[in-house]
């Protein structure tokens, strides 16, 4: 149908009024607004006062701090694990439909409701985890109120869900590889790894440029596993940006903090994706 | 090693690896499903030392469910949920296919910039646009109203793009038949391209359940209130009382669970669909 182009006066407009209009009220204005607040002062004049303030606060430096951290562990593990788990679901072998069915669960259950079973889960006194480790002989861990495991423990709750959604987009890329290819490789006597690296990894570039931006940015702002399982804490351990900007809004109204972060958050991301954009097609080039 | 012994050492190794995973995939949710059945007494008695009385229950009960529905009213935040997700996936569906059938059916100004606009739209985080989306919302007066959880989540430039693809690939014919003999285009949406469309609407109509069900973030905000919350806010206040006994949470999550779940598993293929769309195509 891409080939009949029709001339109508007001049609098409009035088809994609009520799309275009709530997309520019609920999706754009919102990102203008926001960047504008950040440059005002009360008075709506224009000034760097609100991102000073923040400049000089060290409960930003620490979130900006946890969020770099947070994100250096969570997005290889998320990538490697989903990517291990498309290819094992890619096999041909009997049975698989019903491991593929399990593996998509996880995805079913909302990062919320996997946050509050994990939190139970995880508790130091009544969890089952620590049940568990019991039988090896180890002590109960404070999974979410010790310092050291508060972070690891957010990556493992939110990658326990993130892990069968990435998952869905790399196997739909391996399902487009010909098998052909494969086929011909094997002809050649291309071993496993070789294949893996030489073959399987490069054909998916476009999944790859897709999963890594989509992946930074959910997981750049992130927060509601913080804001149910640890309020932030302890001690600031898991305090990421986009808490801390939902704290500034709701918590302590300052609209301008949370303004001005949620821009930081935003300049970081698209950073980060522009510098994987380039990287990625980069390699391209050199072949 | 013979090479049938090779290949068999080889699915043996494949499904172990799958078994594992499969376990860690279904751990949390069996746990939870067990422990929904279980008082909270039986529950923390048999937690330590483990034992497989910590993880099966040693007398079955539904108490927790009765409880949460009858005590604590938990059919109030799951009507909330159904009526924002359905009327959602309604005019989400039509306002969004409508969309697409401009885009690929007609030639108008402005095309050129209002498609990049749809597109960059679902580019855009919607945690990042949430809070002061907040104002917006404020101002418009839906805070603490159905509206308001409904109306922001309509327009979805991913669940258009969906229609475009798909609308694209309708045999132009189909159409040109159509108009030659004198039908008009609401005629021709509704009669022709809306028919062979099912399966799209299904994708779309999953996809919009989905992110509506699950949506944690905008509701929180938008929708404090006792009176309108959805399941997952509900839920996440649940846990976070004090006094409130575990089992009830695990019955609850597990309520909140099983409709996506049922969902998916007949529809597994749309599903996927779906949700990779804008990745492989785009």
């Amino acid at each position: 149908m891409g080939g009949i182009y029709i001339k109508n006066k007001w049609l098409p407009y009035l088809l994609i009024l009520p799309t275009i209009l709530m997309i520019c009220i609920f999706k754009i204005y919102p990102i203008i607004d926001s960047v504008i607040q950040g440059f005002s002062s009360a008075d709506s004049n224009f000034t760097l006062d609100n991102y000073k303030l923040l400049f000089a606060d060290k409960t930003f430096w620490n979130s900006l701090k946890v969020t770099l951290k947070f994100n250096i562990i969570i997005i290889p593990i998320q990538i490697v694990v989903s990517f291990i788990m498309a290819l094992f679901v890619n096999v041909k072998i009997r049975g698989i439909e019903v491991f593929r069915t399990v593996f998509y669960l996880p995805f079913c259950i909302s990062l919320t409701i996997s946050t509050v079973i994990w939190q139970m889960m995880l508790n130091v006194n009544n969890g089952v985890i620590n049940s568990m480790l019991g039988v090896l002989g180890l002590r109960p861990v404070g999974f979410l109120i010790d310092k050291k495991w508060a972070l690891l423990s957010i990556v493992l709750i939110s990658s326990w869900r993130g892990c069968a959604y990435w998952m869905m987009f790399i196997l739909a890329g391996l399902k487009g590889i010909d098998s052909a290819v494969y086929e011909s490789a094997k002809i050649d006597g291309s071993g496993f790894f070789n294949t893996m690296f030489r073959i399987t990894i490069p054909l998916l570039k476009n999944t790859w440029l897709f999963v890594l931006v989509a992946n930074t940015t959910a997981n750049f702002l992130l927060f509601a596993p913080m804001q149910i399982a640890t309020d932030g804490g302890p001690q600031g351990s898991t305090n990421v940006l986009m808490y801390e900007a939902y704290k500034s809004a709701f918590k302590y109204s300052n609209r301008p903090r949370q303004a001005c972060l949620v821009t930081i958050l935003l300049i970081i991301v698209m950073l980060i994706c522009f510098v994987q954009n380039r990287f990625m097609t980069d390699k391209e080039a050199h072949k | 090693m013979t090479l049938k012994q090779k290949a068999f050492t080889r699915k043996v190794l494949i499904y172990i690896a799958l078994i594992i995973m499969a376990v860690a995939a279904l751990f949390p949710i069996l746990f939870c499903l067990s422990a929904s059945l279980r008082t909270q007494d039986d529950l923390f008695r048999n937690m330590f030392p483990f034992s497989i009385k910590s993880l099966i229950p040693t007398a079955a009960t539904l108490e927790n469910y009765v409880i949460i529905f009858t005590k604590h009213e938990f059919w109030r935040p799951i009507m909330n949920t159904m009526i924002v997700t359905v009327f959602t996936i309604i005019f989400g569906c039509i306002l969004n296919s409508m969309a697409a059938f401009a885009f690929t059916c007609f030639e108008f100004r402005g095309k050129k910039i209002l498609y990049p606009l749809v597109l960059i739209s679902f580019m855009v985080p919607f945690e990042a646009i949430a809070i002061p989306l907040y104002s917006v919302a404020s101002n418009l007066n839906m805070v603490d109203t159905y509206a308001g959880m409904i109306i922001p989540a309509v327009a979805d430039g991913l669940v258009t793009f969906l229609f475009i693809q798909f609308f694209k690939d309708i045999p132009p014919s189909l159409v040109e038949a159509a108009r030659v003999d004198g039908a008009k285009w609401p005629t021709i949406f509704t009669k022709i391209i809306m028919p062979i469309s099912v399966p799209v609407f299904v994708t779309a109509g999953l996809m919009i359940f989905m992110n509506q069900w699950n949506s944690y973030m905008w509701p929180l905000l938008v929708a404090r209130s006792k009176d309108i919350r959805t399941i997952q806010i509900a839920i996440s206040q649940f846990s976070g009382e004090r006094s409130i006994q575990w089992t009830y949470i695990y019955a609850s999550s597990m309520v909140s669970a099983i409709i996506p779940i049922c969902l998916f598993l007949p529809f597994q293929k749309h599903f996927v669909e779906g949700i990779t769309a804008g990745s492989v195509k785009g």
